[in-house]
């Protein structure tokens, strides 16, 4: 997802002021001098500063990135594909617990495998089977505790 | 010393150990085949595993890794022109052109022995470099390490192959997230948000995992079932003509392996730069630069010789100093302190069979880096054939559950998910990710030294100017700030010299 330098450049004058502004409340040592807040004040200065540079550096070259078309993402294979890995950890992270690494690991794996054309039955086995080794060589051999969830027995 | 050496041989020479080293070559090899696939991001998915190794095997399996995958990545760039890593992308143009022109095996020949040829070079440095430096460095104070710890940062942005100011930014965002946590002068609690999880900080393993593990599958779900067509190669005939090649321009791998080295041991740059940097300088010397592009064997030998030379570079000013010389070795230093290990001189006088058993692991993985290259190359039409869409998911739950297993904690895998966004839209625009991991490992570094220095001496600055070594160090600091500017400068002064 390029977009121009100008805008990202600007994200991180935002990003810096937000950091600068959160040090404000931070304490002070003794004798006035300035402790927690020193280092990230000096970051989030030169974060403002360089990326202010790379805003003007973007709009010098009259960088022509081309725009993202954010109306249209939705159609894009890659953001779509992007979008399934980012789904299924998320659903992974909320849902594990309650359905268990092996129920939960195989699902995201077989989702995937799925939307990346691999056909169903064989994206299914694979799911199953690799899982299920992940899921000793974790659980059984390093001691990982990975939640059995539903499958609990 | 020879008792060092025997005690790190006896170590290397338990069962386990082999295994583990078989094991690492196997994997470094297929990684760094695969085209899509990165040695920093097999070595951070090695990570978790290393949680459960002793020591001596997490970082002998890193050494091993890392050695191999920089050596397989050759492989892709000979028979389909992509490399399998970015060390390789030198020459990648060079190695298709003489696999077009029916030269696949001397190329591949040539690759695995200048690679084996560059990792000793360097591996021969490190064993004579690292003990001198170490002794110097038990003179430095907290003066001293904030301004190696500044000149690493320094040497980060300059030396980076894209934009230094993006790479500056890369770099601050680095040294903020080390910021997050208790501080260390009240331990005030910084950018928490009120989460437990964060007062220890931003977890290196997670982080890293996603920034170079998930940022790589979401870049490469775009492609993931594309297939390209592959050369066949026969592997029997890979060391014909190599020990010709190789003596034709031997004195082009003594430089070559110089610059490589040397680009390691500087902070922050890597083998992809040296790689770059030797490419060019062999160019720079050829008697046929007009064929460099279209076909040469030269660059080959040189960048090929370089970029295994600079991982073992890459390991000077991270076991010396604690300073990571590329993203793998500031992995590096994450797992030492996982460890409980803190790597500095002191390392090389409490513990010093772990650093000859790190050489001796450098000298093992470059020589079996030939008979496992060679079988590598053997097996090479069926690497490139692992069909990417499935081999994407699965390294997906490798991500999640290493992540995972540091803590026992899913706020751990939101984390690597987190950093995964946020290292795939960096690498979308041109911003590289190396910096902020190098960030995140010297930002301690540079606030704690620093903090220490001026609490001790109640806020007096100069003394970081008046110690002869700190005098040096701030001096390389400015003098690496000061380097953009220089060419221009000297270009006014002949200027002003013609037209006076």
């Amino acid at each position: 997802m390029k977009i121009s330098d100008t805008v990202v450049g600007a994200g991180f004058v935002g990003a810096g002021a937000l950091i600068f502004a959160a040090t404000l409340n931070f304490p002070a040592l003794e004798g006035g001098h300035p402790g927690p807040s020193l280092f990230p004040r000096i970051l989030a200065s030169l974060m403002v500063g360089f990326g202010g540079l790379l805003s003007i550096q973007g709009m010098r070259s009259r960088d022509t990135t081309d725009e993202v078309d954010w109306l249209r993402l939705y159609k894009n294979p890659s953001f779509i594909n992007a979008t399934f890995v980012l789904a299924g950890v998320l659903a992974y992270i909320f849902l594990v617990e309650w359905l268990g690494f092996l129920v939960m690991g195989a699902l995201v794996i077989f989702i995937i495998m799925w939307r990346l054309k691999v056909h169903p039955l064989k994206a299914l086995v694979v799911a199953i089977v690799f899982n299920t080794l992940v899921h000793f060589l974790f659980a059984k051999i390093l001691r990982v505790p990975l939640s059995l969830g539903i499958l609990w027995w | 010393m020879i008792d060092n050496l025997l005690t790190a041989l006896s170590l290397l020479s338990s069962w386990k150990l082999m295994l583990t080293i078989a094991i690492c070559s196997a994997y470094g090899l297929f990684v760094g085949a695969v085209p899509g696939l990165t040695a920093t991001m097999a070595a951070a998915l090695l990570v978790p595993f290393t949680f459960f190794m002793e020591p001596l095997a997490a970082l002998v399996a890193i050494v091993t890794m890392e050695a191999m995958a920089i050596f397989a990545g050759d492989i892709p760039a000979a028979l389909v022109r992509i490399p399998g890593t970015p060390s390789s992308a030198a020459y990648t143009q060079d190695s298709y052109e003489l696999t077009k022109q029916g030269k696949a095996e001397l190329v591949l020949g040539v690759d695995v022995m200048t690679s084996a040829i560059g990792g000793l070079m360097g591996a021969v440095v490190l064993m004579t470099s690292a003990p001198l430096l170490a002794e110097v460095a038990l003179m430095f104070t907290s003066f001293e390490y904030f301004w190696l710890a500044a000149l690493g940062l320094s040497a980060t942005v300059m030396i980076a192959s894209v934009s230094p100011l993006k790479a500056g930014l890369a770099l601050l965002v680095g040294l903020f997230f080390s910021t997050v946590g208790l501080d260390i002068t009240l331990g005030y609690p910084r950018f928490t948000f009120g989460s437990t999880e964060l007062l220890n900080g931003v977890d290196f393993i997670p982080a890293m995992i996603g920034l170079f593990g998930v940022s790589e599958i979401l870049r490469n779900m775009a492609s993931a079932h594309l297939k390209y067509p592959i050369t066949s190669v026969k592997a029997e005939q890979i060391f014909r003509g190599v020990a010709e090649t190789l003596w034709k321009y031997k004195m082009n791998m003594v430089r070559a392996g110089a610059i490589g080295t040397f680009i390691g041991i500087l902070p922050g740059a890597g083998a992809d730069i040296a790689a770059w940097i030797a490419y060019a300088a062999a160019k720079r010397f050829s008697k046929e630069p007009g064929l460099y592009g279209k076909g040469a064997i030269e660059p080959i030998v040189d960048a090929g010789t370089a970029n295994n030379a600079c991982l073992a570079g890459d390991w000077v000013p991270a076991l010396v100093f604690g300073i990571p010389g590329d993203s793998i070795t500031a992995i590096v230093i994450g797992v030492l302190f996982m460890k409980g290990l803190r790597p500095g001189p002191m390392i090389f006088q409490q513990q010093p069979e772990l650093i000859y058993a790190v050489y001796i692991s450098f000298i093992i993985a470059n020589i079996l880096m030939v008979p496992f290259g060679y079988l590598a190359i053997k097996v090479s039409g069926t690497m490139l054939k692992v069909p990417r869409n499935i081999l994407m998911p699965a390294i997906l739950m490798f991500c999640v559950v290493g992540s995972f297993a540091i803590n026992n904690s899913l706020f751990d895998v939101g984390l690597m998910l987190a950093m995964g966004i946020l290292g795939y839209f960096f690498e979308a625009n041109g911003i590289p990710v190396a910096p902020i991991v190098l960030g995140m490992v010297l930002g301690p570094i540079v606030e704690q030294n620093f903090m220490v220095s001026m609490i001790k001496t109640q806020w007096d600055l100069t003394q970081f100017f008046t110690r002869p070594a700190s005098a040096i160090l701030a001096f390389l600091t400015i003098l690496t700030w000061l380097a953009p500017l220089i060419p221009t400068l000297v270009a006014r002064m002949r200027r002003n010299a013609v037209s006076a």
